[in-house]
């Protein structure tokens, strides 16, 4: 952050990092407590348990597979739905925001399938393509396009005027104009949406695979649900935390890799 | 000049819809590209619409009273979220002490998409309100919180200064120049957690319910009925779309003349 109103010092990192020990340190605190010392213990398992079963399914079993694979499995699916997804995404979002036409032509259907949430589609995508990747990787794509459609059509209509009567005053073609002022604008925006749409693609691929699946992270959570299995289940959300948020730096350091001059505060 | 082309793109938005409806209803209903059971025509989806409205087979209720028992669910989560959410964003960003000791906690549950909370919600409160409000509310504060923080961030500082030059005060920086400034952030805040919420809603439907548009889409695929599937997921697109259009009312009202197009 370095246009911001809160301009950290440098000395401040320290204070910060002691502050999140503080308060991550009481929240583990109250989490061991309220589950050693008090009825809550019967229902929720302590950090210590959880930790343990993490560390004994990692490599070990849970279900057919390790922690790892199946860490795996979730990761290819999104992995797949995502790239697709936010391609054709950013594509048919820039060309609708700069384009009049493609607008009109797309973003009326575009509003009509864009309310309809992802999971909603799971019971089709499984009559249409079947229990298996297809239906997943489907729904996936559908979560990372709807939201880098949207943001990267946002990113091309937010474009300063100014600057593009600017260049039309000093003679850019319209393609000119698209690549090198609409297309560098709007990519702040563009990256916006793909945050969002990795964060909706990895809960759209836990959804799926919590409703019908054999492996994967979703199958962990909801297979601990289905056999009363607390640990299982606090075990399966700290990977899934882990996960999605190895995912999220990813793309902010892809961000700030791509856009150095617009960080948005992240 | 201008209303004119607003006019031909008018045009061109209802043909390209009308085309796919038409190309739809040609596949399915003239050539029977794939059988009935697999993707009904358009014209079985809108008589399969018209019988759930008043029909309670083959799930128990009419489409009216799913429709109520789910958005009953999703504007409790939502509105609680929205109402904790957005003020803990603009304090953590404007706040150091908040920032430094609420952001660490909120890290740790940010990465985790509020559905993952089902099974634990299920297991501690059962299948009720209580378990689908409260994984609503978490999709919706998270998404609350990263927006509205992120808006307050964008503040740029000169506009601090000027405000600083003029001699404004803390809070009067914060709701004349921070404030407005994140305005259109904070609803994009509220516009995607609404989107959260209902998804959220609908996998819990999905996972464990007795009523709601989830639930019915979902006994819908048990029995392969895909024209009450899709007449489940248009409902759902369209109390969400009429949700989204509200809020864009309220934001039209509220941010004027910021990002509203």
């Amino acid at each position: 952050m370095k246009k911001g109103v809160l301009k950290y010092r440098t000395s401040d990192k320290t204070v910060n990092a002691v502050c999140a020990c503080i308060a991550i340190g009481l929240f583990l605190i109250l989490w061991y407590w309220g589950t050693a010392a008090t009825k809550l213990g019967m229902m929720i398992p302590g950090p210590i348990e959880v930790l343990q079963a993490i560390g004994r399914g990692l490599f070990g079993k849970v279900g057919r597979h390790s922690i790892i694979a199946h860490v795996g499995y979730s990761m290819m699916r999104v992995m797949v739905g995502f790239a697709i997804g936010s391609l054709v995404g950013v594509a048919l979002g820039l060309l609708m925001g700069w384009y009049g036409i493609a607008e009109a032509i797309f973003n009326p259907l575009f509003r009509i399938i864009r309310p309809i949430p992802p999971i909603a589609w799971i019971p089709i995508s499984i009559i249409w393509f079947g229990l298996g990747e297809d239906a997943k990787i489907f729904l996936i794509f559908l979560a990372a396009f709807s939201n880098t459609t949207l943001n990267s059509m946002a990113g091309a209509k937010s474009v300063d005027p100014e600057v593009i009567n600017a260049a039309k005053m000093l003679g850019a073609s319209e393609r000119q104009i698209f690549t090198t002022i609409v297309l560098p604008a709007s990519v702040p925006s563009i990256f916006a949406g793909l945050q969002v749409a990795i964060s909706s693609s990895w809960a759209t691929v836990l959804a799926a695979e919590m409703v019908r699946s054999s492996e994967g992270l979703g199958w962990m959570i909801v297979a601990g649900m289905n056999n009363n299995d607390m640990i299982q289940i606090l075990s399966g959300i700290v990977m899934i935390g882990i996960v999605g948020f190895i995912l999220a730096i990813i793309m902010r350091k892809a961000e700030e890799v791509l856009c150095r001059w617009n960080k948005s505060g992240e | 000049m201008k209303d004119n082309k607003k006019i031909k793109y008018l045009c061109i938005s209802i043909l390209s819809v009308l085309a796919v409806i038409v190309i739809w209803y040609i596949c399915i209903d003239v050539v029977h590209m794939k059988p009935e059971t697999v993707f009904p025509g358009p014209v079985k989806v809108f008589r399969s619409f018209i019988d759930k409205l008043s029909s309670k087979a083959p799930d128990g209720a009419t489409l009216q009273a799913h429709l109520w028992s789910s958005i009953k669910v999703a504007l409790l989560g939502y509105a609680l979220g929205a109402v904790i959410g957005v003020p803990l964003g603009i304090a953590m960003a404007w706040n150091k002490w908040v920032d430094r000791f609420v952001r660490p906690l909120f890290d740790l549950i940010r990465p985790i998409p509020g559905l993952a909370w089902i099974p634990m919600f299920i297991l501690l409160f059962g299948i009720g309100i209580t378990s689908k409000a409260l994984v609503i509310f978490l999709g919706a504060l998270i998404a609350c919180i990263v927006n509205s923080y992120t808006g307050i961030r964008q503040t740029k500082e000169t506009h601090l200064w000027v405000g600083d030059v003029f001699g404004a005060t803390g809070s009067q920086k914060l709701f004349r120049i921070a404030i407005p400034t994140a305005l259109p952030m904070i609803f994009t805040g509220l516009r995607v957690a609404l989107g959260t919420s209902w998804t959220a809603l609908v996998a819990a439907e999905l996972l464990a319910s007795t009523k709601g548009l989830g639930y019915m889409i979902q006994q819908a695929r048990a029995i392969s009925r895909p024209d009450i599937i899709i007449v489940g997921m248009l409902a759902i697109g369209a109390v969400g779309a009429v949700f989204d259009a509200l809020l864009h009312l309220v934001e039209v009202k509220v941010a004027k003349g910021m990002n509203v197009k």
